[in-house]
């Protein structure tokens, strides 16, 4: 059978290096890729691939190295350059014009043949793309109710009608459900046999097992290794990303298991979750298990108040209780950690003091309504070192700070507000192996102190690790809750692909 | 059957047909209580003063569909309009293609300074023409001399203009500027369905980030519309000149704010992206026959007009939030049609037990 | 991000710099200009705007607008002379002036945070409807001959040579600069206008921030109406119009971003000090009030327009540097 490297390549890169102020993003990375294949690239956070995606769209400059298309020598100023050489990318959250129709969003940067807009025309041609992706579009919806996957659909029809030759998908399932994710494999398999050359970027081991031809790790902005597929394996990507045997997961220590603090029955919210009953026990953690748009988070921003459930009993104590907003669950001692913290987590112009005390502001207000910024340094400094967060400043500003340290000072803020039960979405989602360590160490510490914990998380061996009991959720509905004897990562993936239909709850 | 009518009758359109259907209930409300309501005098006093409201909201449409403000149009208005009016006053045998031309050019001229300010100075448009309104206001008050136009100074032709019978249907006659202005509506309405461009301001703002990052000439499209505002402006400012004929320097103050009423409760976005110049000739059409009807109706006096004008734009921005948007969501929630029969399936079966 | 503040700090040494070179220009062209009698003249003459500037500061931080501001001025003070007009108590007239500002700051609050309308279009239907109201009250009447103490309290020094409004307004920036700097309340209002979701998601009631604010705002646009009652002695139906934009302006000027979550009073005031000395000169040189308003536009305009260019400058300067470096390196290199 002829090997993908039998043709030509279509882009190759050679050297480039890029570097800013004192961070070496890339250094002298190079890279074919061939028409044909599904070329997934993967390393850590901070090892250089979205820098490698800027530079290939033309975002930024390589300060040295270059680019070879077909051969020749190509200067990629702008994106508008990069579409026209035929390079195209895709990311996490579709970039569709939400009031033009599928239609326009296709065309509407192609340059116009003709003084007039010939919107029958249009409807046929993107109709025509879209049947070439074997996708089913009304064409004269407008983009904006339709769902993410069918928004990345259309991005994707975009870069067919520009012709694309290379086409960049970056952490693209991210926040696809189960068959959202099968829908747009096989869509990348159909842009593959076309002669497209895919450059998948995934953190998702089982993705790229799944779907790549040859797999590209990188690690601290350096290639370190290309091998196609077959030759691949778990050890050595992991091995290849971070450079050291490492234990993956550090394992939650079996501890005691408390009083009762939270009961919940029959929570539902109309289109979004249905029937949800479980228990969380002091000193433990119970995990919920799912793939992406199982609505998980859902269920913990109904617990927290900030999307209150329409139905169902929250019961803390002996009583059902009300949540219906932030104020109220915080009151009651329930605290929510976001997985998204550059958007809603931390506000990143503001200092470590002023975040950590956020939700807390009221505590350290003198009689006259004024902030007492002494006690709030003696906190976050309290924290820092409880959680070695490595910065130069309580003062500065959080945005500066790692992923990984920004995730502490996220927990920081939290953990102040005395919680009896904590909910953390993703904790460990986009931060460094070391970094992740040290989460599952405080997680560890936490139970031990008494306090219940949810962990919503997709990644499947985590949860695995860390949780003592697991609920797992398909599509707002509650699979099953597994204990940490019973839990196989084949039935909790069963449960969460949904063959199962049994909702008992294992005590 | 329902699918078809889902595809004709998008949420835009059935408000764009309420306000034809509100319209038609304010005319036949007043009509029963007015004497006289239905004269051709009447007929023209609203033709007339929607018309150059509507004209300078086909220029503030454009410029709002791109996420952007032009609060300086009302200064715009007023200056053109005096100042043609003087020249026309110091200069009675200027040629009358001139002086229109006169007063588009001075409305090009500082829709350009708009538009090069907010589009590569980059500079807030809200903050933009909040200044610019004082400075065009201002260099306006400023002007030297006698501070008022007179219509019997003004050349014969101008007086005919505003007088003029274009065409008579039955009892009413279209007069020149009303023909002027349905006939920049019908062009506008063309070039935001038809015309690449028209679709680009839509496209800037939907999504302005997407509309950088994908190579779409903002900064020129922005610019474009603001100087397109600018000329529409300078155009209502001589069709301003036509009709009241008496000028002072504080002309069209506050028009901007009619303005944008007009467009917002004709359903054009203050946030971009959506609106057409259908919806702001209709809001335009029912504030002023409004405005008009009240001010003739015995009941109430004249200066509850625009206590209830801002009433009226706050009804039309509620309805828009609570009501436009949860049928918006009805109204596109199957957009992905499933293919496989597995997938089918699955759907069922998630149908059949959630909710 | 640390950028933002240091740029706020040297905004605000620009805006000491322009406020020297204003008050010596001042100085020199005109022989009046540092009597204490002409500084307080230039502040009386428009107290009542720079005293809704204060509060205009707090609603433009938490990423809002008040376009109806100078609506409620006239608005508050037309009711409290329709009421007088018909031989209410003036004291009754006088508190239904200051209710008739947290009824409009109440309306102005519901629509924004509970019914979620952004706040540019309510307070523009605000901005229309309260000043209609007002009209329909007073129609084309003045009404003036207010009882002695409440001219006498508008008009006359108060204490040493400070009229009640100055006093009110220095107090009022005192408490307006604890509050935002200092207190829980203006780091709510600093965060709301920074990040909305963060603040929600962190147990900060927003919608009754934001309320609050509008009813502030009402309140003191209220407040400053019945102030300039007592200064001109009579109110009409248009009194008071065009408040809102000076007030905006000076906010901006002083540094607060139109976007939200940045700002400053110390900048605030110096805008102010500056607009009000401009102003002051202007009108001592005889030029128009409505040339000096252009001239304020123009600075308005020139404030944000001046950064971006010299950003823009620096960038390119940065890029030819980068470029020029990358040059000389591979020379070295011998390539």
């Amino acid at each position: 059978m002829p090997s993908i490297e039998d043709k030509a390549p279509v882009l190759q890169i050679r050297h480039i290096s890029k570097r800013f102020d004192t961070t070496q993003a890339l250094d002298d990375v190079s890279l074919d890729l061939f028409p044909g294949e599904i070329h997934a690239l993967m390393g850590e956070n901070g090892a250089g691939k979205s820098t490698l995606i800027k530079i290939m769209t033309g975002v930024y400059h390589p300060d040295e190295g270059e680019m070879l298309l077909d051969g020749e020598p190509i200067h990629v100023g702008n994106s508008v350059e990069a579409q026209a050489y035929g390079i195209a990318a895709i990311y996490q959250e579709p970039m569709v014009y939400p009031d033009l129709n599928v239609a326009e969003n296709i065309f509407i940067t192609h340059r116009t043949h003709g003084l007039l807009v010939n919107w029958r025309k249009m409807y046929k041609d993107a109709e025509s793309i879209l049947a070439k992706l074997d996708v089913k579009l009304d064409v004269r919806m407008p983009a904006r109710g339709l769902t993410l996957a069918a928004q990345q659909t259309i991005e994707i029809a975009k870069a067919i009608s520009l012709n694309v030759r290379v086409l960049i998908m970056d952490e693209p399932t991210a926040s696809l459900s189960a068959h959202e994710v099968e829908q747009l494999f096989e869509l990348t398999r159909s842009l593959r046999d076309q002669g497209v050359s895919v450059l998948f970027i995934s953190h998702r081991m089982e993705e790229v097992f799944e779907i790549a031809d040859r797999v590209t790790i990188f690690r601290d902005g350096r290639w370190i290794s290309t091998l196609p597929r077959k030759e691949f394996t778990r050890e050595r990507a992991i091995h290849d990303m971070v450079g050291r045997k490492i234990e993956e997961f550090f394992a939650k220590s079996a501890g005691e298991r408390g009083e009762l603090l939270m009961s919940v029955r029959g929570l539902n919210k109309e289109n979004v979750f249905a029937d949800i009953n479980f228990d969380v026990y002091r000193g433990e953690v119970l995990g919920f298990a799912g793939l992406v748009g199982s609505r998980r988070t859902d269920v913990g921003l109904a617990l927290f108040g900030v999307e209150p459930a329409d139905s169902g009993e929250i019961i803390l104590g002996k009583r059902a209780e009300k949540i219906r907003s932030p104020e109220e669950a915080l009151g009651k001692g329930i605290a929510y950690m976001t997985e998204d913290r550059r958007q809603i987590g931390l506000t990143m112009t503001m200092s470590l003091t002023s975040n950590i005390s956020l939700p807390m502001l009221r505590q350290y207000l003198s009689r006259f309504g004024l902030v007492q910024t002494q006690r709030e340094e003696a906190t976050a400094e309290q924290y820092r070192e409880r959680l070695s967060i490595r910065t130069p400043s309580i003062q500065q500003p959080v945005g500066m700070l790692s992923g990984g340290n920004q995730q502490k000072v996220m927990l920081s803020k939290w953990l102040n507000t005395r919680p009896k039960i904590l909910i953390l979405d993703e904790p460990t989602r986009g931060i460094d192996v070391g970094a992740k360590a040290e989460v599952h160490h405080i997680i560890n510490d936490l139970t031990a102190q008494g306090l219940g914990i949810i962990l919503i998380s997709s990644d499947m061996p985590e949860i695995m690790a860390m949780s003592d009991r697991i609920m797992v959720m398909r599509e707002g509905r509650q699979m099953g809750i597994f204990t940490r004897e019973e839990a196989t990562q084949e039935i909790i993936l069963t449960a969460a692909m949904g063959q199962n239909e049994s909702v008992e709850e294992a005590a | 059957m329902m699918e078809q009518l889902k595809r004709y009758f998008r949420p835009e359109q059935l408000r764009e047909l309420s306000l034809v259907f509100l319209i038609v209930l304010i005319f036949l409300f007043f009509g029963s209580q007015i004497q006289g309501y239905f004269s051709p005098r009447i007929f023209n006093r609203v033709t007339s003063d929607v018309a150059i409201i509507a004209v300078v909201a086909i220029g503030e449409t454009l410029v709002l569909l791109t996420r952007n403000y032009d609060l300086s149009v009302g200064s715009i208005v007023g200056i053109t309009a005096f100042t043609v009016g003087k020249q026309l006053t110091n200069y009675p045998d200027m040629i009358p293609i001139v002086a229109l031309l006169l007063a588009i050019g001075l409305g090009v001229a500082m829709g350009l300074l708009n538009g090069l300010v907010i589009a590569y100075g980059r500079v807030p448009s809200l903050v933009a023409t909040l200044g610019t309104m004082a400075i065009y206001r201002s260099a306006l008050v400023a002007y030297p001399g006698n501070k008022i136009v007179v219509t019997n100074d003004l050349p014969e032709w101008v007086l005919e203009l505003g007088r003029m019978q274009l065409f008579t249907i039955g009892e009413f006659n279209i007069r020149p500027v009303v023909a002027g202005g349905l006939v920049m509506f019908i062009i506008f309405q063309l070039v935001i369905a038809y015309l690449p461009y028209g679709r680009r301001l839509y496209a800037i703002g939907s999504n302005p980030e997407a509309a950088r990052i994908g190579g779409l000439p903002s900064s020129q499209i922005v610019l474009v519309a603001y100087i397109i505002c600018g000329a529409m402006a300078g155009l209502a400012g001589f069709m301003f000149m036509v009709r009241y004929g008496d000028l002072t320097v504080t002309g069209a103050l506050g028009m901007e704010m009619q303005v944008i009423a007009a467009a917002v409760v004709g359903g054009v976005s203050t946030n971009g992206g959506s609106g057409t110049m259908i919806g702001a000739l209709l809001g335009a059409l029912m504030i002023n026959l409004l405005q008009q009807s009240l001010l003739r109706w015995l009941v109430i006096s004249d200066f509850w007009v625009n206590a209830l004008l801002g009433l009226l734009i706050l009804i039309a921005v509620t309805i828009d939030a609570v009501i436009i948007n949860r049928l918006r969501d009805i109204w596109t929630q199957r957009g992905l049609e499933i293919k496989s029969v597995e997938e089918k399936k699955v759907v069922k079966e998630r149908e059949s037990h959630v909710a | 991000m640390l950028h933002r503040l240091e740029r706020l700090k040297s905004w605000e040494g620009l805006l000491l710099f322009i406020l020297i070179l204003v008050i010596l220009f001042n100085a020199f062209s005109t022989p009046h200009y540092l009597t204490v009698q002409n500084q307080i003249n230039l502040f009386q003459l428009h107290i009542e705007k720079i005293i809704v500037a204060l509060i205009m500061t707090f609603i433009i931080i938490n990423a809002e607008i008040d376009l109806s501001v100078g609506s409620v001025m006239g608005l508050a003070g037309c009711v409290m002379a329709f009421m007088f007009e018909r031989d209410v108590p003036f004291v009754v007239c006088l508190l239904a002036g200051l209710l008739t500002g947290i009824v409009t700051g109440a309306i102005n609050g519901f629509m924004v945070s509970y019914v979620g309308l952004s706040s540019l279009i309510v307070t523009l239907a605000g901005l229309i409807g309260y000043r209609g109201v007002a009209h329909v009250l007073l129609e084309n009447r003045s009404v003036g001959n207010y009882p002695e103490w409440f001219d006498r309290l508008g008009q006359q020094p108060l204490i040493g040579p400070f009229p009640l409004a100055m006093i009110i307004f220095f107090v009022l920036l005192i408490i307006a600069l604890v509050i935002l700097q200092w207190s829980g309340a203006g780091r709510y209002v600093f965060v709301i206008g920074n990040n909305r979701e963060v603040a929600r998601y962190s147990g900060v009631n927003v919608r009754r921030v934001k309320m609050a604010l509008f009813i502030v705002s009402g309140f003191i646009a209220a407040f400053a109406g019945l102030l300039l009652a007592a200064r001109l002695g009579s109110m009409r139906g248009d009194t008071a119009q065009g408040t809102e934009l000076e007030a905006i302006t000076m906010a901006v000027l002083g540094g607060v971003s139109i976007f939200g979550g940045t700002g400053s009073l110390f900048g605030v005031l110096l805008s102010i000090l500056i607009i009000l000395n401009l102003r002051n000169g202007m009108g001592l040189l005889n030029v128009t009030g409505e040339t000096q308003t252009g001239v304020i536009g123009a600075l308005l305009i020139l404030s944000v327009l001046g950064p971006n260019m010299w950003q823009g400058v620096r960038d390119t300067w940065n890029r030819r540097r980068r470029v020029h470096r990358l040059h000389v390196g591979e020379d070295q290199k011998g390539g």
